[in-house]
């Protein structure tokens, strides 16, 4: 399964990418802001996405692909720091299909991703 | 500067190094910060603004601790300070501005955070938002140091906490 890991922190792009191997996922790429996300989303199955990054953020990378047909259906877990309510109902309601707050353990980001596929399929 | 206020902070340290490194930082009482020189040789800090609360939260790591976190959260040894480095202290003090966030939102107050920045250097300084008294947080982390440095400013008509606030603060 191809997956798009997006976060402008290199060292949370590798924690992802670590536990996203250990489950057994190997296909990852990887992508620093939103505007290199939309660069990379070729064979995409699945995108996890940071919200507060420089260049482009991760709610205007959501927007970006709700609007565009070849990739609106593509799942997307937004991962970040931010666990107000009023954010998460704004992310949700844009169409990102799970969120996970950071600090994160490896079994909540799994299991968040294995019901985020699950629910999708 | 009300100190209870500092508590989402504290817990956010708290929460955040807990879940990321499966060790629990100890603190150690706080201080009201005299200059601007950091305590550690790599500082994150990060700005916060919203109709109510407004300031900086800055984290700041010896060397040797810097090191270790990274150490415990990816799994691999830097022998000295790095952009790797650099990256973790801003992620670090990312994920606590956020979880403070959360937990003044549960209280009805709204701030949004800046992007993180990161100084490195021995006796670099610290430069918060604001006017306000900084606090200083120390912590252990096992037997490594490092500090947190909060400068935070509620706008009076609107500071008093809730019952919820309260009951945090007491705890």
């Amino acid at each position: 399964m191809k997956i798009l890991v997006v976060d402008d922190s290199a060292t949370m792009r590798r924690i992802i990418m670590k536990h996203l191997n250990d489950a057994g996922y190997t296909g990852t790429v990887e992508a620093e802001n939103g505007l290199e996300a939309i660069s990379r989303m070729e064979g995409v199955e699945l995108v996890l996405t940071d919200w507060n990054m420089p260049v482009m953020d991760g709610m205007s990378l959501v927007k970006e692909l709700r609007q565009n047909p070849a990739y609106s259906r593509v799942p997307i877990v937004m991962i970040t720091s931010i666990g107000a309510r009023k954010e998460v109902v704004e992310a949700l309601k844009q169409g990102v299909n799970n969120y996970i707050v950071k600090p994160f353990t490896p079994s909540i980001l799994i299991e968040k991703i294995k019901s985020v596929i699950e629910v999708t399929a | 500067m009300d100190i209870r206020f500092v508590n989402p902070f504290v817990i956010a340290v708290s929460n955040t190094l807990t879940t990321m490194l499966g060790k629990t930082p100890q603190r150690l009482a706080p201080v009201i910060k005299k200059d601007n020189f950091a305590q550690g040789d790599i500082s994150g800090i990060i700005g916060f603004a919203g109709k109510v609360v407004h300031g900086s939260v800055a984290l700041s790591f010896p060397e040797a601790t810097a090191l270790k976190i990274y150490e415990m959260m990816v799994g691999e040894v830097q022998p000295k300070i790095n952009t790797d480095i650099q990256d973790t202290v801003g992620e670090l003090v990312n994920i606590v501005a956020g979880g403070a966030k959360t937990d003044f939102d549960r209280e009805g107050l709204d701030f949004h955070i800046s992007i993180p920045t990161v100084v490195v250097g021995k006796n670099h300084t610290i430069v918060h938002k604001g006017s306000s008294p900084v606090v200083v947080i120390p912590f252990q982390l096992e037997s490594l140091p490092f500090s947190m440095e909060i400068c935070l400013k509620m706008e009076a008509s609107l500071s008093q906490p809730s019952r919820q606030a309260r009951v945090v603060a007491a705890g």
